[in-house]
């Protein structure tokens, strides 16, 4: 019931917004012609063709396409390659281009998760990052680990340094703090839970592969202070998949 | 010190002077063509690039039958929240919760470690990279036209039930409906794998789940 009544208000307040905004974004088409297809996507056939020159509404965005509105009152949605040079109201011209390598360089939001081993057990990690200078990043992540005899988790503040920031291929070392809780599978009798602070140390590479797409390789040794005199050490590595804004 | 400025000051006249009177003097004998007479008043233009409503945000909810290997079917709900990047793939993160009961075990005096009671919260959430392999478009009747996709979906994640926690892999497919622009129904088939040795011995589960759901973009 709770899904329901969140769903309803979700899809009032998407309602409303999609009305609020009545006064859309006009440009002049640059290209020779544009396509407009039935759908947002490239099998979808095309229907009709507008030319250079002809003023057009765009209604929506979803990925690289947009639904445009021509003088005709016809509606299509057109590839951003073919809108790249539209030409505002104000004669400037718009900016639909891809996220490129510039935009990866200067992003300051990362959001991502990953998968790998922790020492032998299958973890799971989604972290959030953000730049705080082009070489520093700190980064919050929450991993779980599944094990067959007990489950862990893992809350990370981890300061990130990034050497040679301005490269599509980026080596980074980490450094952090935590805290670090085990807790026996019930079918373990007499088994103490554990939870204490952790501290971890670790290294990684960052390639960034098309859009606002990259990938993460994390290799990391934690250390957990159990008793006064007894530290566990742990292993871990993943391969992750990141999305930046 | 005054004297020598104010010398300066009327050298400075003299010479300016005749140079001004010259020069009003062309400018009387050739105007300019385009002389602008009356100054228009123009409204400065707003050059602010338009706001584009971007729709690749995915959000809703599901509910369905999920069916526990060795224990029984169960009604399930759950939310999911999915990130479109290309026209291709998408990233998606749900999370759910069902029932989980030993009724079975328990009927046979046999309750299994960890069911407090014969009906244990069963909560699973796992993140998926999904890919649209046959987008297309559905036909009702003459007038409408939807666009949809049937996509396959595999991802990882953990699944939780009787104070137990399960490292999980997720694959399947499903099919996706537009019905406008910003709203959509799902069916989806998924499977769950993973480990379980609550009957004592540890072993491979499939788990399978039907939903069917709505979500919005934004």
């Amino acid at each position: 019931m709770r899904f329901l009544i969140f769903f309803l208000w979700l899809a009032l307040c998407a309602f409303s917004v999609a009305h609020a905004e009545e006064e859309y974004a006009r440009v002049q088409i640059t290209d020779p012609y544009i396509e407009l297809r039935s759908g947002a996507g490239r099998g979808f056939p095309i229907f009709y063709v507008a030319e250079r020159g002809e003023w057009i509404e765009i209604l929506l965005r979803k990925t690289d396409w947009f639904k445009v509105r021509l003088a005709n009152r016809k509606e299509g949605w057109v590839n951003r390659a073919q809108l790249e040079t539209t030409l505002t109201e104000a004669g400037v011209q718009t900016a639909f281009r891809d996220s490129l390598l510039t935009d990866y360089l200067n992003r300051r939001l990362e959001v991502g998760f990953a998968w790998g081993r922790f020492e032998k057990d299958p973890v799971l990690a989604a972290r959030v990052g953000y730049a705080l200078t082009p070489h520093l990043f700190a980064e919050f992540s929450i991993s779980e680990v599944t094990a067959v005899f007990s489950n862990s988790s893992l809350h990370q503040l981890n300061l990130m340094m990034v050497p040679f920031s301005d490269q599509r291929i980026s080596p980074f070392f980490t450094l952090g703090v935590g805290r670090y809780k085990n807790s026996p599978q019930v079918t373990l009798v007499n088994a103490p839970e554990v939870s204490s602070k952790n501290a971890n140390a670790g290294l990684g590479v960052r390639v960034y592969l098309t859009r606002n797409f990259l990938i993460r390789g994390d290799l990391r040794e934690y250390m957990v202070p159990i008793t006064d005199n007894r530290v566990d050490k742990f292993k871990e590595w993943t391969v992750g998949l990141g999305v930046f804004f | 010190m005054i004297n020598r400025l104010l010398l300066g000051f009327a050298c400075g006249i003299c010479v300016c002077v005749p140079l001004l009177a010259s020069a009003a003097e062309t400018a009387d004998k050739n105007p300019p063509a385009q002389e602008q007479v009356i100054q228009p008043e123009l409204d400065r233009r707003d050059v602010k690039l338009p706001h584009i409503d971007v729709d690749d945000i995915e959000v809703g909810f599901y509910v369905g039958t999920l069916s526990i290997e060795n224990f029984n079917s169960q009604s399930v709900k759950g939310l999911r929240l999915a990130y479109h990047v290309t026209e291709d793939f998408f990233i998606e993160g749900a999370t759910a919760k069902s029932i989980i009961s030993d009724e079975f075990f328990r009927s046979r005096a046999f309750p299994i470690t960890g069911f407090d009671k014969q009906e244990e919260d069963l909560t699973y959430h796992n993140i998926s990279l999904g890919y649209n392999v046959l987008p297309g478009e559905i036909f009702l009747g003459r007038r409408w036209a939807m666009a949809s996709a049937f996509y396959v979906i595999g991802g990882v994640g953990t699944t939780k039930f009787a104070k137990q926690s399960h490292s999980t892999f997720n694959f399947g497919g499903g099919y996706r409906i537009l019905l406008n622009d910003w709203w959509a129904v799902h069916l989806d088939m998924r499977d769950y794998v993973f480990n379980s040795d609550l009957l004592g011995q540890n072993k491979r589960t499939n788990n399978f789940e039907a939903t069917f759901g709505m979500t919005v973009f934004f």
